[in-house]
Order: C-alpha cells, then structure tokens, then sequence
C-alpha cells in the first residue's frame, strides 16, 4: 500500500513533469503561444493556479493546444519529443501580391529546418524492480526537489540557446518576419541526416532519479541560426487612411456588377472569404493596414490558437501565428465595425478611420438591414429629392473626411441650385426630417430609405464608386451651396454630428450642361448634386443607372409619414414625382466629373499609402 | 554534508560593465537556488545580448544590487586588480550552547566565486547609477576594437552562465531540503579576496573552499560526533 502510494506520487511527478517541461520549452519558443501568455493578467503568488505550484515555477495558464498535446501524450513510458522548427518562406510568398492570391499563397515554398530538437523521456530500465523501504521513503520528494532543480536549469538555458533570439525577434508583435517558429510533438522523431547533425550540438541534462527509472531530458540545437536571415515583411500601416476613398480605386472603365456589389463589401466586413477569389481583392476602405492578408488570413484569422504543427506542414499551421496577429487585428476591428454599423446615426462612417473614409453606399445598403436602417435614418435628409435622400444616406456615411481636398468636389447641378436654395428650403425640410427620423418619429422613412438603397444596389459596384456618384449628386452640400441656408444646414449637421466627404466648400458654381437640364421648378427643388460630366465612356453606365433610378419603386411605402411630417415629405413627395425629371440632368456630366475626381482621389491615394492597389473582383 | 565550491571562469571587464556582469551572474544562481514557488522575470541586459532569469523576489533583488554597489565601491578604491565576489547558502544550525557562544551556526553547503578582472580606470560617476557608461574616442578603428571586445566578454559571459548551469545539474544531492513557504536558501554574499595583478596571490589558490568555509565545515563535522 505504500509503495502503491509512492508509486503513484512518482508517476504523478513524472506525468506533470512532462507537462512542465513543455510548457516551459513553448512559451520559450513558440511566439504565438508567448503571447498567449503575455496578454494574461501578471499575477500575483498568491493567486497562482494548481498548475503553476507543480515545481515551484508560475508559468502562467497553458493554451489550449497544450493541454491536447500533453493529453495525448500521456503514456509516460513513451518519449516526448518536441522539435521546434524553424520555417523560413519563400521570398515570393512574402509579397503582398501572393498574399492577395490565396491560390498562390497555399502553394508557396516553404523551408524548414528543425533547430532543437527536446527529448524528455523517463527512461525506465528497472521496471520490475522492487524498492526497499528506504529507497522509496523519501524518494519521491528527493525526485521531485531535483526535477524544480532540472527545470530551473531547463528554463535558464533556453535563454542561452541561439534559437531564442530568434524567438524574440519573432515575438515582437512591431514587425513580421519572412521565417516562423512552429512545433512538433510527437513521441517518435525522424533522424537528422550525417548534414544535419554535423550543423548541430547536444546537451544532456543530468538525469534524475526517479525510482525505479530516471527522468531524462537532452536538447539537439543547432548551434548557430545565422544563415537564416530574418527579413522583415512589408507590413502595411495599421494606421487608418482617413482619406481613403473607397471608388477610386476602382477601375473608371469596369462594368457596372448586376447584383452583388454590396455583398462583397459586407463579406470583407465580417471577416468572410471573398465570395470570387482573384489576384486583385481591392481592400475595403477601412480595411487599410491589413487587409494585406486579408483574403488569405481570414478563413484561417477565425481558427484557434495555434495549432500543433503536424508533420506535413500545411500553410495554415505555418501561417497560423500570423493569421494569430492577423486574426487579433481583425477581431479588434469587427467589434469597432459593428460599432460603428449600430451607432448613432449621424457618425456613419466605417470603422477604423478617423473619419469616414467615403464607401458608405456599399457598406451601408447591403451589408446590413440594422445598418441599413441607421443609415436610412440620415436619408431624410434629402428626401424631398429622391437622389439627394439617397446621396444624402451615402453621404451620411461617408462622414467628417478631413482630406476634403481629395474628394470629388461638388457637381456643377448642387451650384446651380445654389440660388434656387433661398426659395425651396428643400434642404431645411430634409434637415427637418432628419431631425424627425433621429427623434424616430418616421421609422417608416427608413424602410423607403432602404428600400431607396435597394434599387441603388443594383447598380452598385462595390468599390462604391457608383455610390460616390450617387452621394455627390445629392447632398446636404447642396444646401451648402446655397448662400443663405448653406451655414445655417452646415450648422446643423455639425450639430448632429454629421458630416459628409463631400460637404466641401468647394463647390464649383460654374454652370454645367447637365444642369441646364432640370425640369422647372423640381430642379428647382432638387437639391442633389448633378454629377460632373466625364468622359463620354462613362455615359452608358450612367445612363443605366438612371434608368433603373427612375424605374425604381417609390421610396416612401408609408403614405402615413406625409400625413405626419407633410411640411417635410412635401419636398420628398416632389422628389419621387419628380424622380425621373429630377435624375435627368444630372446624370452624363455629373457622373463624369465625379470619376474624374474619383481618379484623382485615387492617385492620391495610392501616392500617399505606396501600396499596389487592389480590386475586389465584383461580387 | 558538503560544501560544493564552484569557481567561475575569471571575467575581464571593464568598470562600467561590473554591475551588469554581476548581476547576471549573481541572479542566474539564485534562481537555480530558489526552490520555493517563484514567478521567473526574464531580464535582457543592455550591453550584452544576453537574457538571464531572477526570481522576482524584490528584497532579493535589492540586496544584490547593494552588495554590488559595495563591490564597485571597493573595485574602486582598488583599482586594476583582479577581485572575487562570493555568493555562499547555508543552513541555519543551531549550535549546543556552551559558555563561549551560544549563536546559531551557519552551515555553508555550496559557494560560487565569481572572478572578475576589471581592466579599465573607473570614471567618476555616483556608484549609485544605474549603468555608466565610458566614453571613448569615436575613431573607427576603437570602434571595431570595441565591438570585438565586448563580444568578447559576452561569449565569455554565456560561458560563465553555461558553467553554472553544468554545476547546477550535475551536483544535487548536496542541496538541502526545501522548506515550505521560503523561496530561496539562506545566501550571503561576500567580498573575501583579492589577487594581485601579477599573478601573486596573496593568499592561497582558490581551487578549493574558503578558509572559512572550511572551518565551518570542520566544527560541523565535530557537533556530529559530538
């Protein structure tokens, strides 16, 4: 009965011996897992967990994926091996351009080189062996102050060792690197080649008596790592562009997507795979800083911890500490996207910018009905003039944008009516009613604003652009436009907080072609912008875009909100009737204009971030 | 029970390297002698690219930190001269009273000695400062023969580290059982000699256990029969 309770002790020893040592030699070792550790909470030895008192050595919690490995290896006769290996990329996977190519990323070169090798094995020869009563008396506890001995030793000499190092450039979370650190554990190893070994030492650990065997522990390492060179990977800024337009990234000459335009933003946005993979994903807006691995990272950023590095390598494992970063940087930035979707109402912009960076069509009209219906909220704004109620939505989205210099400037149409302003407070009626949405007073506005963006949707790509000549042709900016009410609605919407890319007092007053179009006295009433004219190329894109405006449902289903705002839907009222009169003039020149200076905003951009540009292929 | 000695590789350094070199050395042990439940703190140090481990025991650390002061001091007072520092645990043993002393006994069971060989004049600085360091002329060529020494003394340092790490495992059984509740054994940490520059000892070679210690281990010896 004794020596079955000594015997159990020992074997108790010897099991959270193992477990100790691999702990230790990960969290040395294993970035991913080091900051695992890291972000616990330091705490004090009062409060240190059963785990942590075995061997007097707080280590802090174990990751999950420690606990399945030292679960599955817990036949104490078998040997555990733990190599840590040293993966060094391929210079071509390493560059943004395969990492916007998920196809070419999974197939990339990857070396790898074990650089330890750990062996801790309770090495059992006297199995049968029966103890006196004087070995096993004491003799757990002489085992187990030699095994805090061995591992303090352990843990001091894997700062000694060159993989460390290695191990701390890695850990660094400031800078990514073209190599990673992975394990495997396994209770059987395949043998270094006559190469390898000559490149390698090894050092034994004295073994500890632990009757009726003895716990061993040896490391192979390679005794130096200066052939692999770290190279630091170009990591975008996580800095938020804030004047990041979303649509002038797009290609001016691309085609108009039938239907999904708005799905893939709403993909990016929650961390999905792009719905068509392609060589260019064009980031979101507010994806700027990491969307570098975004359509690599994001199905392996929702995976666990790091995994358990198999024996065949696959990219995932190997990418897993990344994906880890990347995984945080997306899971830090979902919440503020969410955040940012249901806000109030006048702070409409996408997450991650300062302010908003002008991609509110997309992001607002499909990627969530709650969005959707925040956003609408702002529509009233220009509801007396459908396309204003709409621009005005986008508009709201693409709030305070400080770099209003690179942003399309105001259309000829919203000068022209700069005069017109005085007379058709369409702008202080739609401010009206978006004081009466905030107030939520006319829910049913919303779902006319939604179903406003509905009929827009279609004939929006999803780099927004389509939006941005949309939002510039309707806008509060039109109210700006005009002298008198122009301060007074500025005023306002600074009061709520609202503020728009394109509310610039930039307008360009000149008269424009477009503009000389307007039906009579509903031009008169428009108070959306005209879209500059473009190039002649553009003209058919616009013109289908039109046409599906003026063959769109009327915005406003409820006829119960004219009743109850009728000094506000009046506006709005014209604005439907007159939808189709009201889109006429501005849609060539307008639209036009606007691609142009969503070029320009473009090449801005693409000067200032340096980066390639990419596409996201239409949804 | 015996008294293990370890004697460390001798350290050249110069002046403003003693507290780091020190440090390292004198944390390194301790942690491999603090048995008790420890939350380990690992410390780089800023002119080597060498991390070591302290127990994280603050007291602990500030005793250090005072006998090094106290070991500059002297280094200064003495300079160009080869010196030790000695860090010996021990065991509280009660002595059998007698009408001569009636004090407990300390019974040394290990002493490291760390050797060290300070090259170099020290600057005047506050023996209070966190690191000083010397300025030297910035010619390119000091430059190189700068970095070449002070890789070096850094190789020779993770020699230094390596080798307690080897006596700590390979001699066990002299180490006294852990008492619940207390971190790290009993040290003391001591200045006892030094050795001339040229090779002159003014005492004997220290190849084995102080004078002291031996002592000690010998009144150790007679309470036992006794």
């Amino acid at each position: 009965m004794e020596m079955d309770r000594e015997s159990g002790k020992l074997e108790q020893i010897v099991s959270q011996f193992r477990s100790k040592i691999l702990h230790v030699i990960l969290n040395s070792r294993i970035p991913s897992l080091h900051h695992h550790y890291q972000q616990q909470e330091p705490l004090s030895l009062a409060r240190v967990r059963k785990s942590d008192k075995w061997f007097n050595l707080v280590l802090g919690d174990r990751a999950a994926a420690l606990e399945n490995l030292n679960f599955s290896l817990r036949n104490l006769l078998d040997p555990m091996i733990i190599d840590i290996i040293l993966v060094h990329h391929s210079s071509c996977s390493s560059s943004l351009d395969n990492l916007y190519t998920p196809s070419a990323a999974v197939g990339s070169p990857s070396d790898e080189t074990v650089i330890e090798r750990w062996v801790v094995q309770y090495d059992c020869a006297r199995v049968n062996a029966t103890p006196s009563g004087a070995d096993t008396s004491s003799s757990y506890k002489k085992t187990y102050k030699k095994s805090i001995i061995l591992l303090r030793s352990l843990f001091a000499q894997m700062r000694l060792l060159p993989a460390y190092r290695i191990f701390r450039q890695l850990s660094s979370l400031s800078q990514t690197y073209n190599v990673d650190l992975v394990y495997k554990v396994s209770s059987f190893s395949h043998p270094f080649s006559r190469e390898e070994e000559g490149a390698m030492k090894e050092y034994s650990f004295v073994p500890v008596e632990a009757f009726p065997g003895r716990l061993c522990v040896s490391v192979t390492y390679r005794t130096t790592l200066s052939d692999f060179n770290l190279e630091p990977l170009v990591s975008l800024p996580s800095n938020i562009i804030t004047d990041y337009v979303g649509s002038p990234t797009t290609d001016p000459m691309r085609s108009f997507p039938s239907e999904k335009g708005f799905h893939a933003t709403s993909f990016s946005i929650r961390g999905a795979r792009p719905p068509s993979p392609s060589p260019f994903q064009r980031p979101h807006s507010w994806s700027s800083g990491f969307h570098k691995g975004l359509p690599l990272m994001q199905n392996q950023s929702l995976a666990g911890s790091p995994p358990a590095y198999r024996t065949s390598p696959k990219p995932y494992d190997v990418v897993s500490p990344q994906s880890d970063i990347y995984g945080n940087r997306i899971r830090n930035r979902l919440p503020t996207l969410q955040q940012a979707t249901a806000y109030d109402e006048y702070q409409l912009s996408p997450p991650f910018s300062a302010s908003a960076s002008p991609s509110p069509p997309a992001y607002l009209s499909g990627a969530n009905p709650v969005v959707a219906h925040h956003c609408s909220e702002t529509a009233p704004v220009t509801i007396p003039f459908p396309l204003t109620g709409r621009n005005s939505f986008h508009l709201s989205l693409n709030s305070s944008d400080p770099s209003r210099h690179s942003l399309p400037p105001l259309s000829p149409r919203s000068s022209k009516h700069d005069a017109s302003s005085q007379e058709s407070p369409s702008g202080i009626r739609s401010y009206r009613k978006l004081e009466a949405l905030r107030a939520g007073e006319s829910p049913s506005g919303l779902s006319i604003n939604y179903s406003a963006q509905k009929m827009v949707r279609d004939t929006k790509d999803d780099s927004g652009r389509f939006s941005g000549l949309l939002s510039s042709s309707g806008s509060p900016r039109i109210g700006f436009s005009r002298s008198s009410s122009r301060l007074s609605f500025q005023d306002d919407m600074d009061d709520c907080e609202f503020s728009c890319p394109f509310d610039v007092d930039d307008i360009d007053v000149s008269d424009s072609p477009a503009s000389q179009n307007v039906e009579g006295k509903k031009a008169l009433d428009f108070t959306a912008q005209s879209v500059p004219v473009g190039k002649k190329s553009q003209d058919a894109a616009v013109g289908m875009l039109v046409h599906m405006l003026r063959t769109a449902p009327p915005l406003r289903q409820d006829p119960s909100c004219y009743s109850t705002h009728s000094s506000k839907t009046v506006g709005y009222e014209g604005g439907v009737g007159t939808a189709s009169g009201f889109f006429m003039p501005c849609k060539t020149a307008d639209a036009l204009e606007e691609l142009k200076s969503y070029r320009e905003m473009r090449d801005l951009l693409l000067s200032k971030s340096g980066t390639r540009v990419v596409r996201k292929e239409e949804m | 029970m015996n008294c293990e000695v370890c004697q460390l590789k001798e350290l050249e350094v110069e002046h403003f390297e003693i507290r780091e070199v020190l440090r390292c050395i004198l944390h390194t042990i301790v942690f491999h002698r603090a048995l008790g439940l420890v939350r380990p703190k690992d410390v780089d140090l800023e002119l080597f690219e060498i991390t070591y481990v302290q127990c994280g025991d603050v007291e602990l650390e500030k005793k250090i930190d005072e006998k090094i002061d106290q070991f500059i001091s002297w280094v200064e007072k003495h300079p160009n001269k080869k010196s030790q520092i000695c860090l010996s645990f021990y065991e509280v043993k009660s002595k059998q009273p007698s009408w001569f002393t009636n004090k407990t006994e300390r019974l040394y069971w290990e002493q490291w000695y760390a050797n060290l060989n300070v090259t170099q004049q020290p600057k005047q600085h506050s023996s209070k400062s966190h690191l000083t360091k010397v300025v030297v002329d910035p010619g390119e060529s000091a430059n190189e023969e700068r970095s070449s020494r002070r890789a070096m003394v850094e190789a020779s340092l993770r020699e230094v580290l390596f080798q307690i790490i080897k006596f700590v495992n390979e001699k066990k059984d002299h180490v006294p059982p852990i008492s619940e509740g207390v971190i790290y054994f009993p040290y003391e940490i001591t200045m006892p000699r030094f050795r001339v520059r040229n090779g002159h000892d003014q005492e004997d070679a220290p190849q084995r256990a102080s004078n002291h210690a031996q002592l000690i281990i010998g009144l150790g010896k007679l309470i036992q029969l006794g």
